[in-house]
């Protein structure tokens, strides 16, 4: 075996170690945290992933605040918090994720206390297509548009195309989406589509996943591309916005440009 | 069943390209591993072309099959594997597998009789089980996914299919959790125990069904659990999963992966089962590999260095669609080909080996999934597995601390750069995995205690518990 010890200068360069981002999160995160004491213990459960203060902090809170200023200035500022640190790649995926999880223990807790309940930001239906197993990028979007104040309504993987369109007739989503990791798959999104445009109900069809781009995405009615899952927040704000499938396709780079 | 408790290969040094242990032999003329490297076109049909049975025979024979084969004969190709990867609707529609096996069999056979080209066909059938169903006999209701699993097999022995693979998905319900939430205990319960507990349910049945029919029976690669966690963790640029739990899930994926040959398959594995240079240290059977070629599919931080005792190189899949140069398929069999005509030149020379330490020098610090998947390092990680060899989850833990530790060493002596993050991770691995029991039962209880409420579509049943 040959000496391994070579000048890699010109065979390859690590990018990742040069742009690393080395701030801490308590760093980041200090001067954003809610000043209000109780509010700062809420958000910071969320923040650094504590399963176990999180119940406690909001249930404290709650002798002193609204719920619902529990839940938006609180575990919402939490994970908007979160949320930044992704975007500097100080926090990861598997932050998101469990991070997410601590503000929905949090909100259940919380929103029990909100007369009739709390109103969501809107609903969406979402599937992997049928005879499509992998599923894993559609669950890291629910959870991203579950953080992001959203009802999802998620219907799992290798959903046949008439359960899709009994669950959009049933739960009247403004959006609803599919992944596919297979050519032969994403055609059912497609499908789909037809068939609620034939029947009137003109909501965005999100196509996404691995085999899935944007050309086919926008190769029938309804149809509009999401190329990873912290798009589907941004675009679902702009459908909610008033946005159509039209006008999410002419200002689709805008729209998704920061994520 | 007879487990693997030593290596095939003394030295890692040993090991080369187009040369395995034990070569094998199928279809119309195909030798692999028996000192030349082959070829493999991997393909996925046109959307809708899965509508009828008439479209989708026509697709894989009369446009796939026909346009590689005689691409591979334009250039002078000497061998060709076509591997398809059956859609779903193959598995399903009933009619739709054995038109298609039967009918890329019938070509192949003509172009051998023409022109004396070797050719083979591998036939990689869909693993649909799902885990909220149950992954046995009897459990899914719904679907009958367990049963079509089966007779998929079937299908593809039945129709003169060569070579039998299927890229499992057992433990896919863990493995989606772990790589989500960087709990690498998660990964080792769900892909290096249950995952091998139901490869050898899977393998077994499979075995029984090739041999009944005389069918080569390839492999498997965990491309369900560390080929996501890889694509995952991306490149450069990425923010999802770091690579250093990526690399490690690559290492426990090998214990896993090794159930198949030990269960009767006898090789070329998957292509995608980035673990393959760990099973061929451990196994001396023919690997197909991917990497600098499959950039059709995806892009990683070790193209180069896949290709380092490979014995069969592949492109992983593209869509069929028409390029400047030809149809997808017959452009990226020509950089398929003529790579291989490289290596089949330096072994033709006696510079293999030059060869094959450049392709992995040139990746071998991009990332740490490659610089553990450098074959020295790789063989390391084969040793650890066959130590414990009898024992499927202490093999797979083993797999996984051994990996990690590499990767550590190779940041304390500069050889390989970690960020912090990285590192962290890197550390946090190595502290999980060590503090693990050393008896199976208390790791059964400590994870389905740990995970009961995370992984909630896991059911004992699933894996004969």
């Amino acid at each position: 075996m040959v000496d391994t010890k070579i000048d890699y200068n010109m065979i390859l360069r690590r990018y990742d170690a040069e742009a690393e981002n080395n701030d801490s999160p308590e760093a980041i995160a200090a001067k954003m945290l809610p000043a209000d004491e109780a509010l700062k213990e809420v958000a910071s459960a969320v923040l650094y992933m504590k399963f176990k203060d999180v119940g406690p902090a909001v249930t404290a809170a709650l002798k002193t605040k609204e719920p619902l200023d529990i839940i938006n200035n609180g575990l919402v500022a939490g994970m908007e918090i979160v949320s930044l640190l992704y975007a500097q790649h100080v926090y990861y995926l598997p932050e998101i994720m469990m991070a997410a999880k601590v503000m929905e223990v949090g909100i259940a807790i919380a929103e029990k206390q909100v007369p009739g309940g709390r109103a969501t930001k809107g609903k969406m239906v979402m599937h992997a297509a049928e005879g499509d197993p992998h599923d894993i990028g559609k669950n890291i979007a629910a959870v991203m548009m579950r953080a992001a104040g959203y009802t999802v309504v998620d219907l799992g993987k290798d959903v046949p195309v008439d359960d899709v369109i009994a669950s959009i007739k049933e739960e009247k989503p403004f959006m609803v989406s599919g992944t596919a990791l297979m050519t032969t798959t994403m055609t059912a999104m497609k499908d789909g589509a037809a068939i609620l445009e034939k029947e009137g109900i003109n909501i965005p069809y999100m196509a996404a996943g691995g085999a899935v781009n944007r050309d086919f995405a926008e190769s029938f009615n309804l149809g509009i591309y999401s190329a990873k899952a912290p798009m589907t927040p941004l675009i679902a704000e702009k459908v909610l916005a008033g946005y159509d499938w039209k006008k999410i396709r002419e200002e689709w780079d805008s729209i998704v440009g920061g994520a | 069943m007879a487990k693997f408790t030593k290596l095939a290969y003394d030295n890692a040094d040993d090991m080369v390209f187009g040369h395995s242990k034990k070569p094998v032999s199928y279809g119309c003329g195909i030798k692999v591993g028996a000192g030349y490297v082959i070829p493999e076109i991997n393909y996925a049909p046109r959307p809708g072309t899965e509508k009828s049975v008439e479209k989708i025979t026509k697709e894989y024979v009369e446009y796939i099959s026909k346009d590689a084969i005689e691409r591979a004969l334009t250039l002078g190709f000497p061998n060709l594997q076509l591997e398809t990867e059956w859609v779903a609707q193959m598995g399903t529609v009933p009619g739709m597998g054995a038109s298609v096996v039967a009918g890329q069999k019938a070509i192949t056979e003509k172009y051998h009789k023409e022109y004396g080209i070797n050719l083979a066909v591998r036939h990689t059938i869909p693993d649909q089980r799902e885990a909220e169903q149950g992954l046995r006999d009897g459990m899914d209701s719904k679907f009958n996914y367990p049963e079509k699993y089966w007779e998929c097999c079937e299908i593809v022995c039945e129709n003169g299919g060569d070579l039998l693979s299927v890229e499992s998905v057992g433990g896919k319900e863990f493995a989606d959790y772990a790589v989500t939430h960087g709990d690498i205990t998660a990964f080792l319960f769900g892909v290096g125990y249950l995952g091998s507990i139901d490869m050898e349910h899977i393998w077994t049945e499979m075995a029984n069904i090739a041999k009944k029919h005389g069918t080569a029976l390839g492999g498997d690669t965990n491309c369900s659990g560390a080929n996501v966690s890889m694509f995952m963790a991306g490149g450069m640029l990425d923010n999802d999963v770091q690579k250093t739990f990526s690399a490690v899930t690559r290492c426990i994926s090998a214990a896993r992966t090794l159930v198949a040959p030990e269960s009767g398959a006898c090789g070329p594995d998957k292509d995608c089962g980035y673990e393959g240079v760990i099973v061929k240290a451990i196994t001396g059977m023919p690997a197909a590999q991917e990497g600098k070629n499959c950039q059709c599919a995806h892009a990683d931080l070790q193209g180069n260095l896949m290709a380092q005792v490979c014995d069969v190189w592949s492109n992983e899949s593209v869509e069929y669609h028409p390029e400047f140069g030809g149809s997808s398929v017959q452009c990226w069999l020509g950089s398929l080909g003529y790579e291989c005509s490289l290596m089949n030149t330096a072994i033709a020379t006696g510079q293999q080996k030059t060869l094959r330490d450049l392709y992995m020098l040139s990746d071998r610090t991009r990332g740490p999934e490659g610089y553990v998947l450098a074959y020295d390092n790789a063989w390391k990680v084969a040793k650890a597995i066959v130590e414990y060899g009898d024992n499927y989850y202490l093999r797979a833990k083993a797999a996984g601390i051994t990996g990690a530790k590499i990767i550590r060493e190779g940041y304390d002596k500069k050889e390989l750069v970690l960020t912090k993050k990285q590192l962290d991770v890197l550390d946090k691995i190595i502290k999980e995995l060590e503090a693990l029991p050393d008896d199976e039962d208390k790791f059964y209880d400590y994870c389905t205690k740990k995970y009961k409420d995370d992984v909630p579509t896991f059911n004992p049943k699933s894996y004969g518990f």
